[in-house]
């Protein structure tokens, strides 16, 4: 078959313009905490992140689904080098042996957290809260009304006599114990509870949230936001949190406001170097005063995930980025990191542009 | 003697048959073919392999690279709809297996069956025997009824079990089953087993698990012996009547010679998007998404190419071959006109020019090629430079 037009085409395009772009400017915007009680040690954590904004991104990974550095240990263990950051999730508290005799973990044990914090690393935390399915008997963030659903209504955060209520608050004091505890042991927290509210609901026609806690809608998502920091900063008097809200990219009506939002996150599986591009750039306009970090990302269901240089090449300046965790990978039930594995992260450590938990612990300490 | 001599040859030749008659695991596709991301790959096993196959009988994928999220499928090639709805997607760890009924058979024998999925690679499939399978039931306890509300399970306890061993299978003998009936194997703390047993769909007159290593044994002799509860079997919309364990007694065949091979797997070379034939037939079903990964560092320089072949049925159809660029969400051409752009197709490449809106569109998301009437043999992605 031939080329009709192709070589009078090829020879007219001009390959002097190339895809070199200019990278994002870097900001120069002075990023102030919520929370006027911040811990001291919250403060110097803040100052690293502001200070490393748009120089360098801090590296992370979330633990192997719960309590454990599992995930950093591979990282290590693949590059030689420690993530600075590790997240915990609190996703099994129902689970825990502090409420339930027959659980399988324990947040109240703080050792993964304090054995972490202690080599240097950052703290971080999250929640996958989890609510009893219609079934009755398992657990899920997922809403609707099939059995392995749940129809828990997050509206219900207006009525202080409902069960559902009473539900919230047991389960946000339960968390607030264990940061709490955190607290006396000097550990700063990056907080990011409720995450992804909006779901797809602007990806497609026909989206929408795919979490409990943004079933309801913007209005009632936003007072849950709202109670939960009023819940956690001053009645349970918790100074060692910065709070990280995700977004969801379009979805503004959904932000909980800046007197009680530190950072903005975002989650991504399509995490190719242009669109990363241009939803960071996206959400440095919306939120002009907010540092923007790369929450949540790793290998797609469509595509792998860029190579951090090129991420950076392109332009991105994400305050860190967290891989998500293999828990087949860590069973040892595939070969291969779902999400990012060995030549995704030398190539970061690589970049020159990657912070590992010693450099950070000699920036901060 | 004349009479011991008849007893003699009758026995040799009852002995013949028996062994005969004894079925042996036959190889019927010879890999390696990926099954890469996003359900987009698949094979179709040629019709010619179910000829003489019968209800029972067993198809096996052995596979490997597969990660943990790895789903497998048998499907209708004619719709792509899974071959029963037990079958449509389901978890994979190590082989897996689908056996035949006289409905999957009616597909099978007219228009082959795909297996699908993603993220795992087919190294061979096999056909064997349900005589091959011996089974015995271990369990037939008052039948249970599977509740809407998952609140029911049924305790089987270790003894009934006690000579499960790997390479086994279980059989879950089911009824009365419903429209999205649902099976959840537990241990003895309420756990799942298995993740490939926690909720998986069930359909038709069974469901079998084969034990593929020991982790689900390990739990299994956990919860001690006797009468102790070992295993429980839940979920919802089935009833259950009894468990048999069932053991492989067949042996494989060598002989590759009807197997049919799958294609060389081919490596795109560099520029390359797509290398193949993806049939857009006259019906409009023919779609095929593109990532924006190859997009990533294109410029308004690059230019796409889009080799094809007209297929003949379609001019004698009455239908013109053409094709267009549409984005993948909103359905409109991926310049953003709502009206899509139709390229008419007459035997010369598609060369395609990105305006800005259009390059963006393909770097951010990728796009969808549709059309009619063709066969896609190439995309390249050219550079000026």
């Amino acid at each position: 078959m031939r080329h009709r037009f192709l070589p009078l085409l090829l020879l007219f395009l001009s390959p002097s313009c190339t895809q070199a772009e200019a990278p994002t400017p870097e900001p120069e915007v002075s990023y102030t905490l919520c929370n006027k009680n911040a811990t001291a040690e919250v403060q110097s954590l803040w100052s690293l992140l502001t200070t490393q904004y748009g120089k360098n991104a801090l590296s992370g990974v979330v633990a192997n689904i719960d309590w454990n550095t599992r995930e950093a240990e591979n990282v290590y263990r693949w590059t030689g080098h420690y993530p600075a950051l590790n997240v915990f999730d609190f996703m099994n508290i129902h689970a825990s042996k502090d409420v339930n005799p027959s659980g399988w973990l324990d947040y109240s044990d703080m050792t993964p957290v304090t054995e972490w914090y202690n080599a240097g690393g950052i703290v971080g935390a999250m929640w996958h809260w989890q609510m009893l399915a219609n079934d009755g008997v398992n657990r899920t963030c997922s809403p609707g009304i099939k059995p392995g659903e749940t129809s828990f209504d997050a509206s219900k955060i207006n009525d202080p006599s409902s069960a559902e209520y009473k539900q919230m608050v047991k389960d946000i004091d339960q968390v607030a114990g264990y940061l709490k505890k955190m607290q006396k042991l000097g550990i700063p927290v990056i907080w990011r509870p409720l995450h992804e509210a909006a779901g797809n609901t602007y990806e497609f026609a026909g989206g929408k949230p795919w979490f409990w806690w943004g079933a309801q809608g913007t209005e009632t998502y936003k007072k849950l936001w709202r109670f939960m920091y009023d819940r956690l900063v001053n009645y349970h008097k918790l100074n060692n949190l910065i709070w990280v809200w995700t977004s969801q990219v379009g979805d503004t009506d959904w932000y909980p406001g800046a007197d009680v939002v530190d950072i903005i996150g975002r989650d991504n599986y399509y995490a190719l170097q242009y669109p990363l591009k241009k939803e960071f750039e996206s959400l440095t306009r919306l939120y002009p005063d907010k540092m923007i970090t790369l929450a949540e990302c790793g290998n797609g269901d469509d595509v792998d995930m860029s190579l951090w240089s090129d991420i950076w090449a392109e332009g991105s300046r994400w305050s860190w980025f967290m891989t998500w965790y293999d828990a087949a990978y860590n069973r040892g039930q595939s070969d291969e990191h779902q999400f990012a594995g060995e030549t995704w992260w030398k190539n970061a450590f690589n970049s020159g542009v990657v912070l590992d938990r010693e450099e950070v612990k000699g920036l901060m300490r | 003697m004349k009479s011991f001599r008849t007893i003699l040859i009758c026995t040799l030749y009852s002995v013949l048959c028996t062994l005969s008659a004894h079925a042996i695991e036959r190889t019927i596709l010879v890999g390696p073919k990926t099954i890469g991301k996003a359900w987009k790959d698949n094979i179709v096993l040629e019709a010619r392999h179910f000829t003489d196959a019968k209800a029972g009988d067993i198809i096996t994928v052995y596979h490997d690279r597969a990660k943990g999220t790895a789903q497998g499928a048998f499907q209708n090639p004619q719709n792509w709809q899974g071959v029963a709805p037990e079958y449509a997607y389901f978890g994979i760890k190590g082989p897996f297996r689908m056996t035949l009924t006289d409905d999957i058979l009616a597909i099978a024998r007219t228009h082959g069956i795909a297996i699908g999925g993603h993220d795992y690679r087919i190294l061979y499939v096999t056909i064997a025997d349900a005589a091959d399978y011996q089974e015995t039931i271990v369990w037939r306890g008052t039948p249970v009824q599977m509740k809407a509300d998952w609140s029911v399970s049924a305790e089987i306890p270790a003894q009934s079990l006690m000579n499960l061993h790997e390479g086994d299978a279980l059989r879950f003998h089911i009824s009365k089953v419903q429209a999205g009936a649902s099976l959840k194997l537990m241990d003895f703390t309420w756990n799942a087993i298995d993740q490939t047993v926690d909720g998986a769909p069930v359909g038709g007159e069974a469901f079998t698990w084969y034990i593929l290593d020991n982790a689900p044994l390990l739990k299994i002799q956990l919860a001690g012996g006797g009468m102790n509860t070992a295993l429980r079997v839940g979920g919802t919309g089935y009833r259950l009547d009894k468990i048999g364990i069932v053991q492989f007694v067949g042996e494989a065949s060598e002989d590759l010679s009807q197997a049919q091979r799958a294609p060389k797997e081919y490596v795109l070379q560099p520029g390359e998007i797509f290398h193949g034939e993806k049939a857009f037939p006259n019906d409009w079903s023919g779609n095929l998404r593109i990532s924006a990964a190859p997009f990533q560092k294109s410029t308004e320089n690059d230019v796409l190419l889009i080799s094809y072949k007209i297929d003949p049925a379609a001019k004698a159809a009455g239908v013109t071959p053409q094709l267009s660029l549409r984005n993948g969400y909103t359905w409109n051409e991926i310049t953003g006109s709502a009206e899509p752009v139709w390229y008419p197709l007459d035997g010369n490449d598609v060369v395609y020019l990105f305006d800005p809106v259009a390059l963006d569109a393909v770097k951010t998301r990728g796009f969808v090629l549709t059309g009619v009437g063709f066969t896609l043999t190439k995309i390249e992605l050219i550079s000026a430079q």
